[in-house]
């Protein structure tokens, strides 16, 4: 009667705490921008079951098998820790109402799991004592810091209290069903030898260490990284559905202001991610930025804006100064927009919308970004491309073919060239390629000349998103204007921008990437293809905009093997996983003058197969490519997958 | 190309309804758009400036007419007309800082000189700064006949505002008839802002000046990415203005018995009604020990090509002998070959010297960008495809390690025999 009341008042205390620290908590993340996450129900539903309960992205690093048993074993034991408390405050409140059939499995199942969950824990803080990962740690939070480890302790403390309070009251005979709950009993026997009245004082010792532990543990939820455990879930309910996940417009009428200043600029979803976090590192080991030594982690750019939102004030800006609570434009520059650190969160939070938005704020309220942009966003505001070439000078990649006019009603495709192609001399002979190719298929095509106009991809990256914006609302009414129907791009950032950007701007035109066409016309049979001996042994590089970013893994590849007749080698991390050549979210326009130079890190990743030929299907990716190449001394061959399909037709002769 | 250009025109059957481009275009409002989507040009509005012709896509818009089809109401507070009889004087407005002078000012004293002369007036120099009358002797060496001096706490750094309302009031009072000015950061600012406080026309980053026939200033300038070169007339609006950038024009001998007449004047505004405050004036890291590539008019550039940061020992022997100084594409920067600023391109600077040599430079269209307007390319390369070929005056294929050396000693030779004779 007395552990009765003694144990509600401290229920009442450490509920009423619990909820004072959660309410804190959801009014900051509240008070953030609107933003609608609530259609497609079921969708959202599906998520849950598959990332939430499956744990799928959990379970794509090898220890993630650790956190799937301790998952499980918490949302078994919420129903064993429910009785827990139940019955502490009426002893008659217990599970034993259950039919014997029900009952006897499900201890035997809270037995199991919690020894599951307290070998699972022995190993984690055993991983994080001998072996910890690079990427638990990051600049703020250690992989040995005291939280984990308390946390640690705290889940084994509950399951060690909860064995020995079994185990002294099966040596007390007061037990159902012990003979379903085989390590208890064990427990039991280890306890056989004490006298009844230590057995009581024993089983007592432990319920209450079980229940002071329970309710820290709850305490310390909203006050830790463990947040995760309560906002995981809602997080992942709320998660973008768009694949890509595609940068937010912004409001122009005047007196708005642009992009992200402070924490309370984002959006309620924004802070909910910040809270969802659970410090685990991937982002950052995927992060090309983060791994070739740039400032940036992604880890730490949540983790600033929590630190920030927190502090409600007291940091000055977010965005400028370094260091915790503070997101400098050393890190948000760095970011290659490669989007790796959100495709492999588990909690599925949204980093780089977060570090546009950051960018949008240097750059559209501050003007202060890096040196380099000054002549980039200069020459597409004047000239319509990156290197501020007369736009008259768009047509001369065609120079030895005649130029194929798109003519509105007539032409099937229109070939839109994007810069790359019609400035850059090396992305010309690709371009020049995959004329030869769609010729020999007998596809109808022509292009825009002069007409056309830099997609804009890399300044809405770069945070630029007005000038974004008038340049989108023009190419849009430019093809419309043409009568565009189908459009094939070379370059995915283009690819991507006119098919998912642009629809925005109420574009309606089908946009095809070059390896789609390519990899239909091989699969179709309207391409004779003998492959070709020089290539040797092909590897294959995914561009992040078109594979991440746009699923397209499987055209590219099959464009290879129908040029090449077998399927190209791949880099450790490819596909999904794919490593960023560095050029990414405009960082083809500025310096990269910290750490390692990305572009070299990658190629040095595929060395070990021994390429002859490193094939790849992005003029951006082509470009860093070629340099690393040239900068390692290597005499290895970088091509486009147009580039190979055309040599595969001319020796079909 | 001149300021008269007769009046835009439409061909009939060509136009495509492209949207309204040539609408957007005009900065004078003279089009306005009829049912079919077709431009409707009022001819009395049109300036004959050519931006519709410019943005036609399908090519439907002409110029006609030409010289005295246009009537330009002149704006109410301008000082626009046909009668420039009150307003004589070659003038150039002297760049300081911290007392010292700008060469570029010099330079255009120098074809200030030989306008004043084909004008038959008198050369005229603005200094304005705070104790900055040295310069008014030093203005005088260069030929300048007078010298108008605003010497005042105001003035101590330049400030658009006040150098502006200075510049202005001395127009207003001596009607000069050219005004030239330095095509610098500096002299670009307060030219822009001159000529809209004036509203007179301003010619930036002139490569000649001349007076045609008529006594009006002929500035010429590259147009259209270099393609042509366009010579435009300011006139019906006065001062004339021009900025012509550093070093393309000479340096004038300096006289030996200067003369001038020095006119102060008390003019300046009150420090309340600057807005700006210079609180201190910071020098940009290593500006005092390097060189700046992009006022260099001999490049000697090194690339991947170069191998190693000893080799570019060669390329500096070659810069030596020219006289002229060494940069770099970006791999050499980063492979710490050299300094980031030497680095020509998209990420670096932007040169357009007399003379570029490009030794084991590819030509990646980032390196492009930064020197494709180089008067001169000479591209050594052993690869024959690199596309630095494509934009090269004269390319030699082939081992720069070779070519390079020779290169040096023969021009060596030639300035030796040059010295000798």
């Amino acid at each position: 009667m007395m552990r009765s009341i003694c144990f509600g008042i401290l229920l009442a205390l450490a509920t009423g705490f619990f909820v004072w620290g959660c309410r804190d908590r959801l009014r900051l993340m509240l008070a953030g921008r609107s933003e609608a996450r609530w259609d497609r129900l079921w969708e959202r539903l599906r998520g849950v079951v598959v990332y939430a309960f499956g744990q799928r992205r959990v379970l794509r690093r090898k220890f993630g098998r650790n956190h799937f048993i301790i998952f499980w074993a918490f949302m078994v034991l919420l129903l064993a820790n429910g009785e827990f408390v139940a019955s502490g405050l009426n002893p008659a409140w217990s599970l034993d109402f259950l039919p014997q059939a029900l009952l006897c499995p499900l201890r035997f199942l809270f037995d199991a799991v919690s020894l599951l969950a307290l070998l699972a824990v022995g190993v984690a803080a055993l991983r994080r004592i001998f072996f910890p990962p690079d990427y638990l740690a990051s600049r703020y939070v250690g992989a040995r810091s005291g939280e984990a480890f308390l946390i640690l302790g705290f889940i084994a403390l509950l399951m060690l209290a909860y064995f020995i309070l079994n185990g002294a009251r099966i040596a007390l005979g007061s037990m159902h069903n012990a003979s379903w709950m085989p390590i208890s009993r064990m427990a039991g026997h280890f306890l056989g030898g004490l006298s009844p009245r230590t057995l009581h004082g024993v089983a007592e010792c432990a319920w209450w260490l079980h229940a002071v532990v329970l309710l820290a543990f709850m305490n310390l939820l909203p006050r830790s990284k463990h947040m995760h455990i309560l906002t995981v879930i809602p997080n992942i309910f709320f998660r973008k559905l768009e694949q890509p996940d595609l940068p937010s417009r912004e409001d122009f009428s005047s007196g708005t202001a642009f992009g992200v200043a402070d924490s309370k600029d984002f959006t309620w979803k924004d802070l909910l991610d910040t809270f969802s976090c659970a410090e685990c590192g991937r982002c950052q080991e995927v992060c090309p930025a983060f791994q070739t030594g740039k400032p940036l982690s992604p880890r730490d750019i949540v983790h600033n804006i929590k630190i920030h939102l927190l502090a409600g004030g007291k940091l000055g800006p977010l965005v400028g100064a370094f260091g915790e609570g503070h997101c400098s434009g050393e890190e948000l520059w760095s970011c290659t927009a490669c989007g790796a650190c959100q495709n492999i969160c588990p909690a599925l939070i949204e980093h780089p919308g977060k570090i546009l938005r950051m960018r949008r704020f240097l750059v559209e309220m501050q003007a202060r970004f890096p040196e380099e942009l000054y002549g980039f966003f200069e020459n597409m505001e004047q000239r319509g491309n990156p290197w501020g070439i007369m736009p008259a000078e768009r047509e001369r990649w065609a120079a030895a073919q005649t130029v194929r006019e798109f003519v509105a009603g007539k032409t099937e495709w229109l070939v839109y060239v994007g810069c790359a192609g019609a400035f850059d001399s090396r992305c010309q002979q690709v371009l020049r390629a995959l004329c030869r190719v769609l010729d020999a298929a007998g596809l109808d095509w022509g292009t825009l000349g002069n007409a056309e106009l830099c997609c804009g991809e890399s300044l809405r990256r770069l945070g630029n998103e007005y000038m974004f914006e008038k340049m989108a609302q023009e190419n849009v009414r430019c093809l419309q204007e043409h009568g565009v129907g189908k459009v094939m791009t070379v370059c995915p950032h283009c690819f991507s921008t006119l098919k998912n950007d642009y629809r925005a701007y109420e574009a309606d035109f089908e946009v095809w990437h070059h390896s789609q066409v390519l990899a239909h016309l091989a699969q179709s049979g309207r391409l004779r293809l003998a492959p070709a001996d020089l290539w040797g042994k092909v590897l294959y590089h995914d561009p992040c905009t078109l594979g991440r970013h746009n699923r397209e893994f499987a055209a590219p590849r099959a464009v290879v093997a129908a040029s090449c007749g077998q399927m190209p080698l791949e880099f450790p991390r490819h596909g999904e996983e794919g490593f960023c050549c560095g050029a990414g979210g405009g960082r083809m326009w500025m310096e990269e003058s910290t750490g390692e130079r990305i572009n070299r890190t990658r190629l040095r990743e595929g060395l070990a197969l021994a390429p002859d030929t490193l094939c790849t299907a992005c003029p951006y990716c082509l470009i860093m490519l070629e340099d690393a190449a040239k900068d390692e001394g290597l005499e290895l061959k970088v091509r486009d997958i147009a580039e190979i399909t055309a040599q595969a037709l001319q020796e079909a002769g | 190309m001149t300021g008269n250009r007769g009046v835009a025109r439409l061909l009939p059957g060509k136009c495509i309804g492209c949207g309204e481009r040539c609408l957007q275009s005009c900065p004078k409002d003279a089009i306005a758009m009829d049912a079919a989507g077709a431009p409707v040009i009022a001819p009395e509005r049109c300036v004959g400036c050519g931006l519709c012709v410019r943005a036609c896509p399908a090519q439907a818009l002409e110029m006609t007419g030409g010289a005295g089809a246009v009537q330009v109401e002149a704006a109410a507070n301008s000082v626009g007309g046909d009668d420039f009889s009150a307003w004589h004087g070659v003038w150039v407005v002297v760049e300081q800082f911290a007392g010292v002078a700008a060469r570029v000012s010099w330079e255009l004293l120098g074809v200030g000189r030989e306008l004043a002369n084909k004008r038959h007036t008198d050369l005229g120099a603005v200094i304005i700064g705070h104790r900055v009358e040295p310069l008014a002797a030093e203005a005088a060496r260069y030929g300048a006949q007078i010298v108008y001096l605003l010497d005042a706490p105001v003035y101590a750094s330049y400030r658009t505002a006040s150098y502006c309302a200075a510049v202005c009031h001395l127009v207003e009072k001596h009607q000069p008839e050219i005004v030239l000015l330095g095509a610098t950061g500096q002299g670009r600012d307060l030219a822009g802002a001159v000529a809209t406080r004036l509203a007179t026309g301003l010619t930036a980053d002139c490569t000649g000046l001349d007076i045609d026939e008529r006594g009006f200033l002929l500035q010429t300038r590259p147009a259209f990415g270099g393609n042509i070169m366009a010579t435009i007339l300011c006139e019906r609006f006065r001062p004339q203005m021009a900025t012509v950038r550093p070093k393309v024009m000479p340096l004038p001998e300096p006289l030996e018995r200067p003369s001038a007449t020095v006119v102060h004047d008390a003019f300046a505004p009150e420090e309340a009604f600057v807005a700006v405050k210079v609180l201190e004036v910071l020098r940009a890291q290593g500006e005092s020990e390097g060189v700046d590539i992009a006022a260099a008019d001999i490049i000697v550039a090194g690339g991947r090509g170069l191998r190693s940061r000893e080799n570019f020992a060669l390329l500096r022997e070659l810069a030596d002998v020219l006289g002229g100084v060494v940069a770099a594409s970006r791999c050499a920067v980063d492979a710490g070959w050299i300094g980031h600023d030497r680095q020509v391109g998209q990420t670096g600077k932007t040169v357009r010297p007399k003379l570029y040599i490009a030794c084991g430079i590819s030509g990646a269209i980032q390196h492009k960008v930064g020197m494709a307007s180089s008067e001169v390319i000479v591209a050594i390369n052993s690869d024959p495809d690199a596309p630095i070929f494509q934009i090269a005056t004269y390319g030699i294929v082939g081992d720069l390690f070779q070519i390079v050396p020779l290169l040096t000693q023969h021009i060596r030779a030639l300035r030796g025999e040059a010295i000798s004779a």
